[in-house]
């Protein structure tokens, strides 16, 4: 099996949002998704492009969903997270769990 | 809902077509539709467009490269970097390629710039004075021809003269700076208000005011940069001090800006009232001693009027002044044209020689990637089958051709860098303002727009010959046998190459026989082993008995020089020119009219001079210890003189007297005849000439001519100190072999020729190349048919001759064109020419034969190769 890829920071917080979103996430969930929870208002350039290269690594899937009027009928893209990308979540957290070992001390939030 | 249109309409032209496009586009209409279509949220549906425009064009969209592209192309910053990248590719894929194509561009670039830039800093830029497009130059003229200022003529038309804001007279002089080691340097004679004029301000102390021009002011002076650093170490506190020279001691009350300079390096500024005096001989209204003017003109008055009035106060002058003014007028031009009229045909003739030279660098790349193109069809027709449009294709090849010109024009500024330097260090140093030419703006301005030029040109041709053709058409040509097309279009390339280079060979083939005629000029006397100097004895104390007596002494010494065979003084060099030119009138003949004096050269010499010289006499005898100050007045004239003067009679015995009719001066008898010399230059004709012995007319400056048996400069310590052994205070100048002096009168002759030469070449080579190229093209191309008609029978010497005899075809239709041109635009050269004219036939018939047989030897070498060709190996090749 091979390894599973390694995420940017982007990569790992749009992941993550489309998990969140379960099966509403789309662009538009996406975008906000990402802004009230992760306080990252992205450029939709950035967004977009972001999906793009997750599909090319093979971390997200689409399905393509008949959208309504309020979309002028264009297609709506459904993202979700593959199995690969569920790996690549997963090891990106365990990575940043081993990097945290031993830190508590350093990094613990001032009370 | 209406989405923002530009930017709907961009992110359709950015992102593919198809369900991304759709699913991303129904994003953003959903989010819009969301805020309610407010102006804000239409403000940030154009934002999101936007980013996602620029993210898109940016990085290739991963997805672009899966998804299937319906039109096969895309837009934009995105595809000009593709086609950027596809170039950089194509020219790293074939180095040897680009290096010539770059090597062309340099030179042709890098030339034009270099030349371009020493036109425009000499004749385009404006001169460094303050508003130097109101500057005038104003001079007398006799018979029309320029001529300097009477000082009284100049003094009534400054007093009448109503164009002008300011109007100052100047003159040139040499003193001698007195110290311990006496120097010779130039300086001038100027109106008080000469600096005003010019608009220059002193780095230091003051200019003159009107006071220290009027007749038993103090003598002052203005001192240059160099000379106050050289004499006075440059201290500030020089204004006061004492300037000593031979002349008299003046006052310094200034120093000039460093860099300053009025036609020529001068060193000191003196006040013209200084010379002024009655005995001088400038008041007297015909004596011209090389007075000129330069005049500011009023704003709001034009050349024309301040012409129209010099025309007018000259004409009431001549009514006044019959004597002297008969045949004088004024003249006023601007006073860059004055300065640069020297060189102004020299640089207009090199400069059409670039561009040239320019334009056969830009048809020779042309033609270089025409051929590629060619070459690259095949893959030109299977990318216009896999669904490239043409304008595709196109634009693949003018960024390929722009980028290419764009490196050619970064390494031409580089090469135009260093060739500037070699050509100013080359110029001859009298070129007016050449150290001003740099590198500037205008040129390197210049040099970009040569360099787009050249890609539009150039990179035009092969793309749309390329792009010629349906794609059936141009699959079918690149698999089989020989493209017409692009033959056809390097066949008509090659003719414009050998025509310009043709005219670029008739330039040089021009400029070389004039050089060779100029070279072939019998001067009239021996100039090698022969060096000159000069040496000057200014200054009341230097009475006419005091210079005689300096003479008389000096003379034997020089002539008891170690390596020095003989020796003797003039008044005027040969070649340099005269220094005195006067009207004269013969005994013996009616006096023609005042206008119409004959005019001659006169001459002071030393008994020996012609000998020293190695000047032949035709007739009579030479001067002797016999001709002293007391003794008869006697003259040699030259055989020009003596044949206008007594055509068919015997000059000997014949008198003439210098100067007007009614003057004073003494009648003179010819005793003797001398063979003629050049005067004034090589290329100029022998004036009349009269040398008078040196006694009875004894000048202040004067010329050593002496005759070596050694290399001349071995002499020169020696000569100097001989010299100095006599008085201390007299420096030698202008110490140089009669051969320098020589070469310098053709300078500029020579520089044309260097120039035009270096470029011919070039342009042979460049079109040999080419011509090399398109054959040994042709011969690739047709290797089947080749080997078809020798499987029939066909001889190699007939496949040979086929070759030569179409690259031949080619140019000489070129060199046809080539002589119509050069006919035409050798008339820029018309006035650099000795003893040739612009089209004569020997010159235009010698280079076509010679550009006919090295185009024939470029032609014979590839089709040599095509003779030689095995049927069977080239059948099976197919």
């Amino acid at each position: 099996m091979r390894a599973p890829a390694t995420l940017g920071e982007l990569e790992h917080l749009v992941l993550l949002a489309i998990l969140r979103l379960g099966s509403g996430a789309y662009g538009v969930s996406i975008a906000r998704e990402l802004e009230r929870e992760a306080g990252r208002a992205l450029s939709r350039g950035a967004l977009y492009t972001t999906l793009d290269r997750l599909e090319i690594k093979g971390l997200v899937r689409w399905k393509s969903e008949p959208g309504g009027s309020e979309r002028r009928g264009l297609p709506r893209r459904v993202y979700s997270v593959s199995a690969r990308g569920l790996a690549a979540v997963r090891a990106s957290q365990r990575i940043l769990a081993r990097m945290w070992r031993g830190l508590e001390g350093v990094l613990k939030e001032p009370s | 809902m209406r989405p923002p249109r530009l930017s709907a309409w961009l992110l359709c032209r950015v992102l593919p077509s198809g369900e991304a496009r759709a699913a991303i586009l129904g994003d953003l209409l959903e989010e819009l539709d969301a805020s309610g279509n407010t102006p804000a949220a239409r403000r940030r549906f154009a934002r999101h467009a936007y980013s996602i425009a620029l993210r898109y064009a940016l990085r290739r969209a991963p997805h672009a490269r899966t998804a299937t592209r319906k039109r096969g192309e895309t837009m934009g910053i995105d595809a000009v970097r593709q086609d950027l990248k596809f170039a950089v590719r194509g020219i790293v894929k074939r180095p040897s390629f680009a290096a010539i194509v770059l090597a062309t561009l340099a030179l042709g670039i890098g030339a034009s710039t270099a030349i371009f830039s020493i036109g425009n800093g000499i004749l385009l830029q404006p001169l460094p004075y303050a508003h130097p497009d109101r500057l005038v130059y104003v001079s007398e003229t006799n018979h029309g021809v320029r001529s300097s200022f009477g000082y009284p003529n100049y003094v009534d038309y400054r007093d009448r003269a109503r164009a002008f804001d300011g109007l100052a007279c100047h003159s040139t002089t040499s003193v001698t700076v007195l110290g311990d080691s006496p120097r010779r340097v130039d300086g001038r004679l100027v109106c008080w208000n000469f600096f005003q004029v010019l608009g220059v301000q002193p780095q230091l102390g003051r200019l003159f005011t009107a006071a220290d021009d009027t007749p038993g002011a103090r003598p002052v002076a203005l001192l240059s940069g160099r000379l106050w650093r050289q004499q006075f170490g440059g201290d500030p506190s020089v204004i006061g001090r004492t300037l000593r020279t031979n002349e008299m001691s003046f006052t310094v009350v200034g120093v000039l800006p460093d860099g300053f300079r009025f036609s020529r390096v001068e060193d000191v500024f003196v006040p013209i009232a200084v010379t002024l005096t009655a005995s001088s001989g400038w008041l007297d209204r015909g004596n011209h001693f090389g007075l000129y003017a330069i005049g500011r003109l009023k704003p709001g008055a034009s050349l024309q009027q301040a012409q129209a009035e010099a025309d007018h106060i000259f004409a009431d002058l001549k009514r006044a002044y019959p004597n002297t003014n008969s045949s004088n007028g004024g003249r006023v031009v601007f006073l860059r044209d004055r300065i640069v009229e020297s060189i102004r045909d020299t640089l207009i003739a090199l400069m059409s020689a670039v561009g040239f030279l320019l334009l056969l660098a830009c048809v020779n790349v042309a033609n270089l990637l025409v051929a590629r193109g060619a070459a690259r069809q095949h893959e030109l027709a299977v990318r216009t089958a896999l669904g490239g449009t043409r304008w595709r294709l196109v634009r693949q090849l003018l960024v390929e051709s722009t980028l290419l010109s764009a490196a050619g024009g970064v390494l031409g500024i580089i090469v135009a860098f260093w060739l500037l330097q070699l050509l100013i260090a080359l110029a001859p140093a009298d070129i007016p303002r050449i150290h001003e030419v740099s590198l500037d703006r205008v040129s390197l301005a210049f040099a970009v727009a040569a360099a787009a030029l050249c890609g539009l040109l150039f990179g035009s041709f092969p793309a749309f010959q390329a792009s010629g053709g349906g794609r059936l058409q141009i699959l079918a040509r690149a698999s089989r046998t020989s493209s017409v097309t692009p033959h056809r279009t390097r066949r008509a390339l090659m003719t414009v190459e050998v025509a310009l280079a043709l005219v670029l060979l008739a330039g040089c083939g021009l400029m070389a026989r004039t050089m060779a005629g100029l070279h072939a000029v019998n001067p009239g006397f021996r100039s090698d082993h022969l060096l000159t100097a000069r040496f000057a004895l200014g200054g009341a104390a230097w009475t006419a008995e005091k210079r005689l007596a300096f003479f008389d002494t000096l003379l034997p010494k020089l002539n008891a020089l170690p390596g020095v065979t003989r020796a003797a003084f003039t008044y005027s060099l040969p070649i340099e020119g005269s220094q005195w030119g006067s009207i004269f009138i013969v005994s013996g003949k009616p006096v023609p009219p005042r206008d119409q004096l004959p005019a001659a050269a006169f001459c002071p010499i030393t008994p020996g001079y012609f000998e020293t010289m190695g000047i032949r006499m035709v007739g009579g005898r030479t001067f002797d210890s016999r001709d002293l100050d007391a003794s008869p007045r006697v003259i040699i004239v030259n055989t020009t003189l003596a044949h206008r003067m007594w055509p068919g009679e015997d000059a000997i015995g014949r008198r003439l007297k210098q100067g007007w009719p009614e003057g004073d001066a003494p009648w003179r008898e010819v005793v003797g005849i001398v063979e003629d010399v050049k005067l004034e230059g090589v290329d100029q004709d022998v004036p009349m000439q009269v040398f008078i012995p040196l006694t009875q007319d004894t000048p202040r400056s004067v010329a050593i001519v002496a005759r070596t048996s050694v290399e001349p400069m071995r002499v020169a310590r020696d000569l100097e100190a001989a010299v100095q052994s006599v008085n201390h205070d007299v420096p030698l100048t202008n110490v140089q072999p009669m051969t320098a002096l020589m070469s310098d009168a053709i300078a500029r002759q020579r520089l044309s020729l260097v120039v035009l030469a270096v470029f011919a070449v070039v342009a042979v080579l460049v079109a040999a190349v080419g011509l090399y190229g398109v054959v040994a093209h042709s011969v690739t191309e047709r290797t089947r048919e080749i080997g078809v008609r020798m499987a029939l029978g066909a001889e190699g010497g007939q496949v040979l001759g086929l070759f030569v005899r179409q690259g031949l075809f080619t140019a000489t239709v070129g060199i046809f064109i080539g002589l119509a041109g050069a006919a035409m635009l050798t008339r820029a050269l018309e006035k650099l020419l000795f003893g040739v004219k612009p089209s004569d036939p020997a010159t235009l018939g010698s280079v076509a034969v010679l550009l006919l047989v090295i185009a024939a030897v470029a032609c014979y070498i590839p089709a040599r190769r095509a003779a030689r060709i095995d049927p069977l190996t080239a059948l099976r090749a197919e």
